[in-house]
């Protein structure tokens, strides 16, 4: 369980985040959605305490993410897997070494196990080929792949998203969105995901929240998302092209 | 006015203070330096420290030796003293400049790369990636490349060092009339062994200094490909200057 308690952020004049307030539940896809600037990314950030909130806390399961220290804060982030927005692979390491990086840093598992653990998880983001290719050798999608890979390797209880799909096309976005509903399936882990793209929200949200001008402007299920009367949820949706209010349904 | 110096001097005790913050967390991961997963690291920034800086120094070494044999040559002909030659370039080498040129050139060379791959990764988000891994970006990124430098810069200047007084042999030999033999027996007649040890731990500071600087330029570049392009320039910038001012202080310390 991850609870935003009255978290406020600003970076110079601009307030990012005003007084939030939110609960993510264990085993649901939680996606946050936003105009660009809104605030969505710097949420994702203070739950792994890559930023601090000027005011509030930030609570993960039963510890204050924002105010633990040292082993603490390892033993809160080792809870956590993060697919960064442009993948942030290690350039001068080959695919099977990125995935396989924070098995080898943090446990004493022989080469022969991370090497087959790695391998596992490159199957499952359907890249067991790619074990000795270079970053920069890969796609786009392939590297966000790589990212989600090594998000997973060390089979963590919550995975944070940011912008699975931006950059991608519609046919690697969807394959994405399938993966990260399989994990919450089959692995039961949470998913905090963070995107402008609302088909992929949709798709793969249990609950959707609307982040506008530092505030939460709407919070609910996809099927109750896509009916909402909010005006700044609807002018969202129109400008994707998602104008049904009673009929729309989930799908992947 | 006032106000923009103090925040500009306020600014730089900041910074230094971060800087020799990571540097004590990095001397503090020197043990881990010795196992298993960053050994491969740690020979690997070796290899790039000292190795392939082996061409470039090389030719400086060579070349400072030579133009400083030709002046004090030519000056000591006049009064028929070109004999002194080997202890003049020995003495200047050992003590000043072996290290300090072996310092700029590895603060340019290395520390600027250093800054550059530091500063990628901080505007990739892949520093960033590193702390949500729970991986120690000191120990993983500057803890082996201030090892390589403690190690390398004493090797590497004692290289230099040796070059240059080759080089000064080759002027004595072909444009002064001072023969190879004369110009070593002088040569290690009068520099001592103080020297070489001051020289060398010149170079173990210039290395720390170098590591340290090129790191924190690194971890702090923001703005993209700009924000790396200043980290880099920065850290040549401060590395000479730091590198300057250390080596009159310890010269001052040691030759009163």
């Amino acid at each position: 369980m991850i609870r935003f308690e009255k978290v406020s952020k600003r970076f110079g004049n601009a307030v990012i985040l005003d007084d939030i307030d939110y609960e993510i539940q264990d085993g649901e896809t939680f996606v946050i959605v936003g105009a660009s600037g809104a605030g969505k990314s710097v949420s994702l950030k203070h739950m792994v305490r890559l930023l601090t909130p000027d005011s509030g806390r930030v609570i993960v399961g039963d510890d204050c993410i924002n105010e633990a220290r040292g082993n603490k804060l390892d033993e809160i982030r080792n809870r956590f897997g993060y697919l960064f927005q442009g993948a942030a692979l290690m350039q001068w390491l080959n695919v099977g070494d990125n995935v396989g990086l924070p098995l080898r840093m943090k446990t004493k598992l022989s080469d022969e196990e991370i090497d087959q653990r790695v391998l596992e998880k490159l199957e499952m983001v359907n890249l067991g080929d790619a074990f000795a290719k270079h970053p920069s050798e890969l796609s786009g999608g392939m590297r966000k792949r790589v990212g989600l890979a090594r998000a997973i390797v060390t089979d963590p209880e919550i995975i944070l998203y940011d912008e699975p799909t931006s950059g991608l096309d519609p046919v690697t976005s969807r394959t994405i969105d399938r993966l990260i509903d399989r994990l919450r399936v089959e692995l039961g882990v949470t998913s905090v995901v963070v995107t402008h793209d609302l088909h992929s929200a949709l798709a793969i949200g249990t609950r959707i929240a609307m982040l506008y001008e530092g505030k939460i402007v709407e919070l609910s299920t996809p099927e109750k998302f896509v009916k909402s009367e909010n005006e700044v949820v609807r002018s969202f949706l129109e400008a994707q092209y998602i104008t049904t209010r009673g009929d729309w349904e989930k799908g992947m | 006015m006032i106000q923009t110096i103090g925040r500009n001097v306020l600014l730089v005790f900041r910074n230094t203070g971060i800087a020799m913050f990571m540097l004590l967390e990095a001397f503090r991961d020197i043990p881990f330096m010795f196992t298993k997963r960053h050994r491969h690291d740690v020979l690997h920034q070796q290899f790039l420290t000292g190795i392939k800086s082996l061409g470039v120094i090389t030719v400086v070494a060579l070349f400072t030796g030579m133009i400083l044999a030709l002046q004090t040559g030519l000056e000591l002909r006049r009064y028929g003293q070109e004999v002194y030659i080997g202890s003049a370039v020995s003495v200047v080498m050992l003590r000043e400049m072996g290290p300090f040129m072996t310092g700029l050139i590895i603060a340019a060379s290395v520390g600027s790369a250093i800054a550059a791959q530091i500063g990628t990764m901080t505007v990739s988000e892949e520093i960033a990636a590193l702390d949500v891994m729970s991986i120690r970006p000191v120990r993983y990124l500057v803890t082996p490349r201030l090892v390589a430098m403690i190690t390398m810069m004493p090797l590497v200047t004692f290289y230099t060092n040796v070059i240059g007084i080759i080089g000064g042999g080759i002027v004595g030999q072909t444009q002064l009339g001072v023969s190879f033999t004369a110009y070593i027996d002088n040569a290690t007649q009068y520099a001592e062994n103080k020297d070489l040890y001051v020289g060398l731990f010149k170079s173990i500071l210039f290395g720390i200094i170098i590591a340290t600087v090129a790191c924190h330029q690194g971890f702090f570049a923001s703005q993209g490909a700009v924000g790396v392009g200043r980290a880099t320039r920065r850290t040549v910038v401060i590395s000479f200057l730091t590198i300057l001012t250390v080596g009159y202080m310890i010269t001052r310390l040691f030759y009163q």
